[in-house]
């Protein structure tokens, strides 16, 4: 879990395009659509939805069902675990 | 402010002259379906203008056959505008087009040979820039001098009316075509697909299961008179194009505010300069192209300035789908139609109205109703958003 | 007359933040580049990361700008582009015919034209009137025209600007149509507050501005701009052109040198600028700060033939004391 985490962060920052921030910066828990947190807005989300797809063989089809797993970085590796659980079945 | 508007043309995927695109739009037939011209595999739902390349060369008559689908579809309309009007030396005419693809149609071909290696047609990309698509309109019609070309997204079109009228009231022209053509293309296809708004199933404007939009094709042109202009061409007037607006949204890069801030300023603005009383607006021709974003944050803006007395409104767009740069051009033709022939249009495929603003637009055609005044929005990305307001008094 | 209150740009000349750069401009070379600013210093990290050059360019050009004329916001921003956002352009072209699957939408939306008048829009929140115009090697004088319509009707002040980017497929387009290059392609942005009144910081005024497109007979056209603004043209301190095939370049030579405008008053800007379609922006700053440098200068014509289809003419005259 943590690896994966690890890798999400470097993924977000690679596809994201956001130059000035490290992996060690992003907090798990970090809320990624605040302006506390990372501060995305919609386009960064559909971004991620390419991530899910490019990186880890998930798509998402609506933009509505990212916003819940989108919310920090632990519910995005939760979402990411639960879909490959689901396709493993 | 009032601007003579003498000639107008339109080629969509309704029709390849004014009077076709009428009678669609009067019977209620959709110019919407499976891909059939582009080269696009995927079947997906498109208003193309029923027309290949090669059938537009040759009922064009164009010589120089390395041009745009683009230009020729902008040139078919603008002829239409034009009509018999002859040049005159006396007479300063200009030209003013709007285009967002230009000739990408043609680029994107070359450029998949250019990624194989595979002897890439550079010539093909003659045509790639956005004033290369006027010029070419400009120079099949005799017209040199003030040429010019509007690239703002889907509000473009409404963007090249409105400049031309301001050239005509400050004297700098006599005389001015102006509109906008777009021919679809894979690059806008897939980037409105990778937005997440292309509508695999038939667009459904304002209505609350809707999903995204249908891309479409055309161009449309009006033109715009003075007096002096008219003493020579004898041009009969149709009717007056009267107020218009563009103001910035400045909400964010693709999406339109929640609260319709620039949309709302455009049409407060365009009614305002029209003189035109709100309550006196006879018909809106919506800019509607059925994405979730777009029809609640216009909803909104129409809420802003007509309170709950908004008159009979609807988006033509389920019929000639989104034409982009040509879309506020088409519809501003579909306006002027609805005064020249007093009819309000529907707007296909809706069902029920989103929740939350509760707004029903017209659904069957209207015949009864006196049509005076009319305006148009076209609401871009960037946050570009125009208005324009037409009627049948100066 | 209307007043430049403000000039920016970003080119391949010390021209930033540099008043009095015209003085020591080098003819560009081959490994000349960019001279670029650090635009961390100018735009919000959050949008800055999805900026290409050319939006960059632009953005920091136009908080120049507003800054240099102390006016926060403009009541319009008109921009011209020849040929838009390209890096964007052809990054989104590769992406949707070599990826299979979901693509990203970035570079599509910023493909568009009207990103970089967006851009500055989104940047300072402004919500009047945003335009691009886009006539190749005219769509700066466009945009020009338009802002000075824009300052007859209601505007106290327009922001006007033009920028173009270079790619490297660019180069290959050239070599592969022969097309008759004299320089190096090159990127620039040049951004101008234009005021309806003069100021303390105004800095120099524009008077007249025209494009004639597929133009016929070049020196009949310069002939009749100069007689409908009272000048002659031996009354022009600077002619400014560029000096880009000999054709029209020649023609336009031929035209100042047999109207009294001695040679070493007629400059090519091309030279400096490299070459991209707006270059005449560019040449409008020039002109601005040789007027900032000598107070002998009164009217400098920028003579814009970059297309030999086209023609651009814009006045730019110095303010009495």
């Amino acid at each position: 879990m943590d690896q994966l985490k690890e890798d999400l962060k470097k993924q977000i920052i690679e596809q994201l395009n956001l130059e000035d921030i490290q992996v060690s910066e992003i907090a798990d828990d970090a809320l990624l659509f605040n302006d506390e947190g990372l501060g995305l807005d919609s386009i960064d989300a559909l971004e991620l939805i390419v991530l899910l797809e490019k990186f880890h063989g998930i798509q998402v089809t609506k933009p509505e069902e990212g916003k819940e797993a989108f919310m920090s970085i632990n519910t995005m590796a939760d979402y990411i675990t639960r879909r490959k659980a689901e396709q493993a079945v | 402010m009032s601007v003579r508007i003498t000639g107008i043309g339109v080629v969509s995927a309704i029709g390849l002259s004014v009077k076709e695109n009428l009678l669609s739009l009067k019977t209620g037939k959709s110019g919407i379906g499976p891909v059939q011209y582009l080269d696009e595999k995927r079947g997906l739902l498109v208003g193309e203008v029923k027309a290949s390349n090669q059938e537009l060369l040759e009922y064009l008559e164009i010589k120089n056959k390395n041009i745009s689908r683009t230009s020729q579809l902008g040139l078919a309309a603008a002829r239409q505008a034009l009509g018999t009007t002859g040049m005159d030396a006396s007479i300063k005419t200009g030209i003013i087009s709007a285009t967002s693809v230009g000739g990408m149609d043609r680029s994107e071909d070359f450029y998949v040979d250019y990624l194989s290696g595979d002897h890439p047609d550079y010539n093909l990309l003659r045509s790639h820039d956005s004033g290369n698509t006027t010029e070419r309109i400009a120079a099949e019609l005799g017209i040199s001098g003030y040429i010019n070309t509007l690239s703002t997204a889907c509000s473009s079109g409404v963007n090249a009316i409105m400049l031309g009228a301001r050239l005509l009231l400050n004297g700098k022209l006599d005389r001015v075509l102006v509109g906008g053509t777009d021919a679809l293309t894979k690059f806008t296809i897939n980037g409105f697909r990778s937005l997440m708004i292309y509508d695999d199933q038939w667009c459904r404007p304002f209505d609350e299961s809707r999903t995204g939009l249908n891309l479409g094709e055309g161009a449309g042109f009006l033109l715009l008179e003075n007096e002096k202009s008219i003493a020579l061409s004898g041009n009969k007037t149709l009717c007056y194009v009267n107020g218009w607006a563009n103001a910035a949204d400045a909400y964010h890069q693709t999406a339109s505010s929640p609260d319709g801030k620039g949309a709302t300023l455009a049409i407060q603005k365009a009614i305002s300069l029209s003189g035109i009383d709100v309550k006196n607006i006879s018909y809106i021709n919506a800019h509607g192209t059925g994405t979730k974003n777009n029809d609640l944050s216009e909803s909104v803006a129409l809420k802003n300035v007509f309170g709950d007395q908004i008159p009979p409104f609807s988006s033509t767009k389920p019929f000639t789908g989104h034409t982009l740069a040509a879309a506020g051009a088409i519809e501003s033709v579909f306006s002027i139609l609805a005064i020249t022939n007093q009819l309000i249009y529907p707007n296909l495929n809706f069902q029920n109205p989103i929740e939350g603003t509760g707004l029903v637009p017209v659904t069957s055609l209207l015949t009864n109703k006196p049509v005076k005044a009319v305006l148009s929005n076209s609401f871009g990305f960037g946050g570009n958003n125009s208005s324009i307001v037409f009627s049948s008094d100066n | 007359m209307f007043y430049i209150s403000a000039a920016s740009s970003i080119t391949h000349q010390p021209t930033f933040k540099n008043a009095g750069f015209s003085a020591s401009l080098h003819e560009l070379t081959e490994d000349s580049e960019l001279i670029s600013p650090n635009y961390k210093d100018y735009i919000d990290a959050a949008l800055l990361r999805r900026m290409s050059k050319i939006l960059r360019m632009s953005v920091a050009c136009a908080k120049t700008c507003l800054e240099e004329a102390e006016i926060s916001q403009p009541d319009s921003i008109v921009v011209g582009t020849g040929l838009g956002c390209l890096q964007d352009t052809e990054k989104f072209l590769g992406t949707f015919l070599t990826i299979e699957g979901l693509l990203p939408p970035t570079s599509f939306i910023q493909s568009t034209h009207n990103t970089i008048a967006g851009q500055i829009s989104l940047s300072i929140g402004n919500h009047g009137y945003n335009m691009t115009h886009t006539q190749n090697t005219l769509s700066f004088e466009h945009a020009l025209i338009d802002s000075m319509l824009l300052l007859s009707e209601d505007n106290d002040h327009v922001l006007v600007g033009a920028a173009d980017e270079y790619i490297e497929i660019l180069d290959k387009i050239q070599q592969d149509l022969h097309l008759p290059l004299s320089g190096k392609l090159s990127s620039g942005a040049s951004f101008f507050m234009l005021s309806k009144e003069r100021s303390a910081n105004s800095l120099a005024g524009i008077s007249a501005v025209e494009t004639i497109g597929l133009v016929e007979d070049i020196q009949t056209e310069i002939q009749r701009f100069l007689t409908e603004q009272n000048i002659r043209s031996s009354d022009l301190d600077m002619v400014l052109f560029p000096g880009f095939e000999l054709g029209t370049s020649g023609i336009i030579l031929d035209y100042f040198i047999n109207n009294e405008v001695e040679i070493d008053r007629i400059v090519d800007y091309l030279q400096f600028s490299g070459i991209y379609p707006t270059t005449s922006a560019f040449a409008m700053h020039y002109a601005i700060d040789r007027l900032g440098q000598d107070e002998n200068l009164k009217n400098i014509l920028v003579c814009n033939c970059l297309n030999s289809k086209n023609l651009g003419l814009t006045l730019i005259q110095s303010l009495e004391a």
